[in-house]
């Protein structure tokens, strides 16, 4: 895959020494929890492999159910692996309680003490580790400053906002300075607007302190804005590790295409290495290793997709199909149209976004069309 | 629903939509006051005739504290007064204790046993009184006699047996209420004490405790009552000699009522509401630091 | 590059065998479920020695056999009084039992209904109070507010003065079943109360707007939204009072008379005086807590989960 390879070297994970030991490290780890009565145990984690580079910020990607969550939880401690290793800083704590574990972690819910105001929710890991009072004062006030949160030290937690009380989450964690942070969907109940003002933060703080996040979430958006790598989970398995470019602009499963963005399948037949073909025999060209005569599906991103009139000049850089424009929507920033193309075994629907510059032609339901896309747009899926 | 605020109808046409419904309204608030008429006239009466100074209890001639002050002078009430007391607190303190470990237990772990300790659990709260007694009659009944047996030591039913059998059922009432309060309590809180370097303990006493006190203490309270409150399971397993107060209220109720009778009851009303009063002010005033 | 810390996807097989023997976790969560154990423990053993042990004592005695001075054998094993059970006395008192406690049941519903539904519809504040209000009675003691029924109803009492004042002539409540179910109502209402306020006050009021919306009547709302989704405190609210009022002892004792004796009182008087027998009363007692058991059931099986 010299496309891959391509992309993953102009990406942000330059290999990192070969020496250097992994922050965190799961090893085949896997997590079956008991099934209701008489019923098979339900598989969670299945068997996964995982390296999560010092420093990083390393999202867990999938939708609710995957193991992402459950994964982020036995390496906190809260649950216990069924097998496999996970090591921190090459020491085993599978089997570790969570208080003897050198990270911590931002609950979704926060889990912030009710009881207790800001200041004490924040020193409470200093002092359960028996650290002087002086130092405590020092490193809560150091934190506190951090986060923005000075004069709000003697507030309970229902006093604060939202955002507030997931910087406070934030700060009892941090001022333990974890070797690993673990964020568990911290950003899920906030609302839109603070969201993205909080992961532009987070990401900002991630790299001030330079300790390596782990962080959950279900939302692609974040995980591509915020993550230097990003490890797509579905149904216990890890589907594809990689940076956001690379996860993005080339999905290995139909799953990851579909899940991460919104992407545009093609069915079709493997002519020779760079060639394959639709069902009606329009060339279009990819990378691919396949025997001739192999269906495979290529995704496409509809925003990779160009329009150009049926009678425009070919280009032949391009692949092209030809199409009918059924569908016009507006959408402000861009317009999407959606072509029927006529090429398959069946007439199917693509979607393709244009921006809104002036000079852009716009096209009407009826008119007909090429698609057309450069070939390394398009990535042939696995499966 | 827009029958929520009828007390501050506005002052704008009335709509003929509007009209039925005001008057369901009146009908729903009319039946409001005639239940709270019903819950608390009978109590009016009772505090009412406990300060009449005639012999006949039905007979108003003038209001005195005659029977109060018989009441104190009263050895037997009295006795049976202390007996209450030290039985309510006693049997309280202890289910309180067991009642939240196994609340606990139940709630924040997972073993095999746990659905037939739930069971065992929630048996005293769905028994009658009646059978729970008879059992516990029987119970120390069989016990004495082997241990007379045995030992050749005499027991007697008494003070110890009313406490031991209040904690029998108060265990499960306090277990109840303090699950009630901890499966309303987000486990993340205690994963978030353990996740910062707290122990087992630690997180308990700093976190879960003080997060679950009013429920504990809600508990407790019940407890008290219910233990103040109890006149069969006392009736049958206290003694000759030791009764408490309930107990020895009924039995005055069974040779007639006497003006006396209406003195002891309010002392025992008046405590019961100081309880409750008392303990509502101080988890409001708790609430509301 | 990335793929030097993640193994490629390609081969799940040939990964070396797990570091961490699989079934070490099991050992955790055992020691984790052992001191779950431990903790229950202290509880566990007192319900088991003063409750399950003198449940199984009453068990055997019901098998056992009353010698003519009263006294209870423990041998001669027997079914005597379980056949006792279905005598004529037995069954009437039962029968008795059985329609006071529904009509306590019934009285109480259709008191408490309006009135939780009253408190639910109002505004949070009013809520609260009202609610306390209700609790007060409730925390108060029983015995005192049962003989505070005998004063108002007694012959000299308030509620006959009324009556008589009214137009009734010799009205007599005091030792009737009338009396002694104003007495258990007057008991228990909160137990009716509270559920269904509960199920109530959960309620989405909107679902109401929504059926008036699409053409309802008031009442038709009520029949067909309001009523459907406050059924299990329907249920609740019954078991909770019907189950102490077919038990009920002292009720009975201090409002009743010679011609209201509930199982309640009947299974007590098999235990004290020289008439006392105890296998009878063992029998019973067993009987009744059948009863309670099945209709426990009915409580659990509504939802029900706590009172």
């Amino acid at each position: 895959m010299s496309e891959m390879t391509e992309v993953t070297t102009t990406g942000q994970t330059a290999a990192p020494a070969p020496t250097e030991t992994p922050a965190v490290s799961l090893h085949a780890v896997t997590k079956r929890f008991p099934g209701g009565k008489g019923s098979e145990p339900v598989v969670a984690v299945d068997h996964i492999d995982l390296g999560i580079i010092d420093g990083e910020f390393f999202s867990l990607l999938g939708p609710s159910g995957c193991g992402k969550t459950t994964t982020l939880r036995m390496i906190a401690g809260f649950e216990y692996p069924s097998a496999g290793s996970i090591r921190i800083f090459d020491e085993e704590v599978g089997l570790k309680p969570p208080n003897k574990r050198p990270v911590n972690t931002v609950f979704q819910s926060y889990a912030l003490f009710p009881h207790m105001t800001v200041a004490q929710n924040i020193a409470f890991g200093l002092e359960m580790k028996d650290v002087g009072r002086d130092e405590i004062q020092r490193r809560v006030a150091e934190v506190i400053d951090l986060v923005q949160l000075e004069g709000r030290e003697n507030r309970k937690p229902k006093q604060l906002s939202g955002g507030q009380q997931q910087r406070v989450a934030l700060a009892r964690a941090l001022v333990n300075r974890p070797k690993v942070l673990l964020l568990d969907e911290p950003l899920g109940a906030l609302d839109l607007k603070l969201r993205q003002a909080m992961q532009i933060e987070l990401k900002q703080m991630q790299e001030k302190v330079g300790i390596t996040f782990v962080y959950v979430t279900h939302d692609q958006e974040e995980a591509l804005t915020m993550s230097d790598r990003i490890a797509v989970m579905d149904s216990g398995n890890l589907l594809q590790v990689g940076s956001p470019e690379e996860i993005y602009d080339h999905p290995r499963t139909r799953f990851v295409a579909d899940f991460i963005g919104e992407t545009n399948l093609l069915e079709a037949t493997v002519v020779d290495r760079r060639t394959a073909e639709l069902g009606d025999g329009t060339p279009v060209r990819l990378d691919s290793d396949a025997a001739t005569g192999t269906a495979v599906t290529l995704a496409v991103r509809p925003e990779k997709l160009g329009l150009v009139r049926a009678d425009a000049e070919r280009n032949h850089d391009l692949d092209a199909v030809h199409g009918t424009v059924d569908r016009v929507t507006f959408m402000g920033n861009a317009i999407a149209y959606h072509v029927t193309i006529e090429g398959g075994r069946i007439p199917f629907g693509i979607e393709i976004r244009q921006g809104n510059a002036p000079g852009i032609e716009h096209f009407a339901v009826g008119d007909e069309v090429r698609v057309r896309w450069a070939p390394s747009s398009a990535s042939v899926l696995e499966d | 629903m827009s029958i929520v605020d009828a007390g501050s109808a506005p002052a704008v046409a009335e709509d003929s939509v509007a009209r039925p419904r005001r008057t369901v309204d009146r009908v729903l608030a009319g039946n409001a006051w005639m239940v709270f008429a019903f819950l608390y006239l009978p109590i009016l009466v009772l505090i009412v005739l406990s300060f009449n100074d005639n012999d006949r209890v039905g007979v108003w001639t003038e209001a005195s504290l005659r029977w109060y002050g018989e009441m104190f002078q009263h050895s037997r009430i009295m006795g049976a007064l202390r007996t209450s007391i030290v039985v309510a607190v006693l049997s309280t303190a202890v289910s309180t204790v067991l009642g939240t470990a196994a609340a606990l237990s139940l709630e924040r772990f997972r073993y095999k046993s746990q659905r037939a300790f739930d069971g065992l659990l929630y048996l005293p709260v769905i028994i009658p009184d009646i059978t729970m007694a008879v059992m516990l009659l029987l119970f120390f009944v069989q016990a004495f006699d082997i241990v007379l047996l045995v030992t050749g030591v005499g027991m007697s039913r008494g003070l110890g047996t009313i406490t031991l059998a209040h904690i029998a059922f108060n265990i499960s009432f306090v277990a109840l209420v303090v699950r009630a309060r901890l499966s309303g309590l987000d486990s993340s809180l205690e994963e978030a004490a353990a996740d910062l370097y707290a122990s087992r303990w630690l997180a308990f006493r700093r976190v879960t405790l003080p997060l679950i006190a009013p429920g504990v203490a809600g508990g407790a309270l019940l407890a008290l009552t219910l233990s103040l409150d109890d006149v069969v399971i006392a009736e049958f397993v206290s003694g000759a000699g030791t009764t408490t107060l309930p107990v020895f209220v009924f039995g005055a109720l069974r040779r007639g009522i006497s003006p006396l009778i209406n003195a002891v009851s309010v002392l025992m009303l008046v405590g019961s509401i100081l309880l409750v009063v008392g303990s509502l002010a101080i988890s409001r005033r708790r609430t509301g630091g | 590059m990335a793929t030097t810390l993640t193994p490629p996807d390609t081969d799940d097989t040939s990964v070396p065998p797990a570091d961490l023997p699989p079934g070490l976790e099991r050992n955790a969560e055992k020691a984790e479920s052992r001191r779950g154990f431990l903790i229950g423990l202290p509880a566990y053993a007192y319900l088991v020695l003063f409750f399950a042990i003198p449940l199984a004592i009453v068990v055997v005695y019901s098998f056992a056999t009353r010698s003519p001075s009263g006294l209870t054998v423990l041998a001669d094993w027997n079914l005597r009084s379980y056949v006792r059970l279905t005598d004529s006395l037995v069954l009437a008192i039962t029968w008795r039992s059985l329609w006071i406690a529904t009509f306590t049941t019934v009285v109480s519903l259709v008191v408490a209904y309006p009135f939780a539904y009253y408190l639910a519809t109002r505004p949070p504040r009013t809520r609260a109070i009202l609610l306390v209000l209700v609790m007060i009675p409730f925390w108060s003691n029983f015995l005192v507010r049962t003989f505070a029924w005998r004063l108002l109803l007694s012959s000299d009492g308030p509620v006959t003065r009324i009556l008589e004042f009214v137009g009734f002539a010799n009205p007599r409540l005091l030792f009737t079943p009338t009396a002694v179910i104003i007495g258990l109502v007057y008991g228990y209402l909160p137990f009716m109360i509270l559920p269904l306020y509960a199920s109530l006050e959960r309620m989405d009021h909107s679902l109401v707007e929504a059926a008036r919306d699409l053409y309802a009547t008031g009442w038709e709302a009520f029949r067909k939204v309001t009523w459907p989704l406050s059924k299990p405190g329907v249920i609740a609210g019954s078991i909770l009072v019907f189950i102490p009022s077919f038990g009920a002892y002292v009720t009975p004792e201090v409002l009743g008379g010679t011609g209201t004796t509930m199982l309640g009182s009947y299974i007590g008087r098999q235990f004290v005086g020289t008439a006392s027998d105890w296998p009878f009363g063992s029998s019973l007692s067993v009987a009744i807590l059948f009863v309670m058991m099945i209709a426990a059931m009915f409580y659990f099986r509504s939802g029900g989960k706590d009172l």
